[in-house]
């Protein structure tokens, strides 16, 4: 079943950690060069590897890039909210097109999850009320 | 095409009303984001005005405009030939028109059916039960669902399901049938019908859909505000109602034109939020309908005023309309 699921979610572009942290960099500024990147990366790593990091964004069509004198500029394509909505939109494909019987255990844990993390929620709320009330006789004894 | 007199003068008074209607509606579309920020600073009840009558402006604007200008301009200038030619783009406005204006009646007398049967099966499964501050008997379901809602538009009638009754102590209960009466004080399902009866933008595009679940949001808090009357004690049951009625489980869809107690799930959280932080008392709910009304006469009466002081103003209304129709 998890193996069915990757191969359909072939078609959203899989990142690496360093092309996400690069990616993040990207989405944090306008515009960058690969100098530009390098620096603001929180890991020294060499120039080269950024450079062949960033080629393979272009490639996988996430960046776009365009010269300025004798260097590369890269913008994202997609916006950081973007990106997360067509992963969250890709799962959710990919959960929906298995066979009936894996689609139907797999939308029962999700409605499972959501009804668990409801009731929590309520338990939260209830909790905040209660905490108010107690604070509100206090106040009133006081 | 060639239309007589009055075939002439509907075409005109739909491609007019879609025309008019797509620049008003892509103007307050363009004005929503401000709106809605300048909201956010207003009480709870201001904001359901402003976005309220946001809402509606296109519509009403539209419709004044053509109830003061452009069918007295055609009746009283446009002289009774046999029949003219319509050019086509003045034809497809006018299906335009006469579309958007189907949509929306279609919605709203499903929405108004929909709330007539509903009610109808209430009368006659439910009990009646007296509940003190009510004009009407409440109607009592013997349903598992949660149900609280003042359904209806004309006469509104407070709709309740025993298990919600039951399921409530009796602080919760009176801050939860206040914040209903609060619904019906301020006449939300009247407006839930202009709503619905005011097109949108290009229908298919949903375009106010964000200004109409802001509206949605502050007609509940106003109605919080109202039940809680600026008492903290009151506040905290109805808060505690609403997360009671939540763990009661999902209530049945229902029809636009009810005004329920959880009418949305996702809007919970910030609900009780606001309910446990000290809010102040709203007072008197203000009236809504009087002054839309006295706004529409006085409306009104600056059209007939500026006929009768500028009479070609009605001239110029008419070569638009001609230049239109070619």
């Amino acid at each position: 079943m998890i193996s069915d699921f990757m191969s359909r979610t072939d078609r959203q572009p899989q990142l690496g950690p360093l092309e996400i942290r690069v990616m993040e960099v990207l989405w944090a500024s306008d515009q960058c060069s690969v100098r530009d990147v390098v620096e603001k990366l929180e890991r020294k790593l060499a120039y080269t590897t950024i450079m062949t990091t960033l080629d393979r964004l272009f490639k996988k069509g996430l960046l776009a890039r365009q010269k300025a004198e004798r260097a590369f500029l890269y913008t994202t394509r997609l916006s950081h909210q973007d990106w997360q909505r067509q992963c969250a939109g890709h799962l959710v494909a990919g959960l929906l097109t298995g066979s009936r019987p894996s689609r139907e255990l797999l939308l029962s844990s999700l409605v499972e999850a959501v009804g668990r993390h409801d009731v929590n929620l309520l338990d939260e709320l209830e909790e905040k009320i209660r905490a108010k009330r107690k604070e509100l006789c206090r106040r009133s004894q006081d | 095409m060639s239309l007589n007199y009055t075939w002439r003068l509907l075409c005109l008074c739909c491609a007019t009303f879609f025309l008019l209607h797509l620049v008003l509606a892509l103007v307050t579309r363009l004005s929503v984001g401000t709106a809605m920020r300048m909201a956010a600073r207003l009480k709870p009840s201001s904001a359901a005005r402003l976005l309220f009558f946001l809402r509606i402006s296109p519509m009403a604007l539209t419709l004044f405009a053509l109830l003061a200008f452009c069918i007295p301009s055609y009746l009283w200038l446009e002289p009774e030939a046999a029949g003219e030619r319509v050019g086509f783009a003045c034809f497809l406005m006018a299906s335009l028109g006469v579309a958007i204006w189907l949509i929306s009646l279609t919605r709203t007398v499903y929405a108004v059916r929909g709330t007539v049967r509903y009610l109808a099966q209430c009368q006659r499964y439910g009990r009646k039960l007296q509940v003190p501050g009510e004009p009407s008997p409440a109607l009592l379901l013997s349903q598992k669902a949660p149900i609280l809602a003042v359904a209806g538009v004309v006469r509104p009638r407070l709709v309740v399901s025993t298990t919600l009754l039951r399921g409530l102590t009796a602080e919760q209960r009176d801050a939860a049938l206040r914040h209903e009466r609060a619904h019906r004080t301020s006449r939300d399902n009247i407006k839930r019908f202009l709503i619905l009866l005011s097109p949108d933008v290009l229908t298919f595009l949903r375009a106010f859909t964000a200004l109409e679940r802001s509206w949605a949001k502050f007609t509940e808090w106003a109605a919080d505000d109202q039940a809680a009357e600026g008492d903290s004690h009151r506040a905290l049951s109805l808060a505690s109602a609403l997360v009671r009625v939540a763990r009661m489980g999902a209530q049945p869809k229902l029809s636009y034109l009810f005004s329920s107690l959880v009418p949305d799930d996702d809007e919970l959280t910030e609900r009780v939020d606001r309910l446990l932080r000290p809010q102040p008392n709203p007072g008197k709910p203000a009236e809504v309908l009087l002054p839309f009304l006295t706004s529409a006469g006085a409306l009104m009466a600056c059209a007939v005023t500026v006929v009768l002081i500028w009479p070609d103003s009605l001239s110029l209304v008419h070569q638009a309309l001609e230049r239109l129709v070619q």
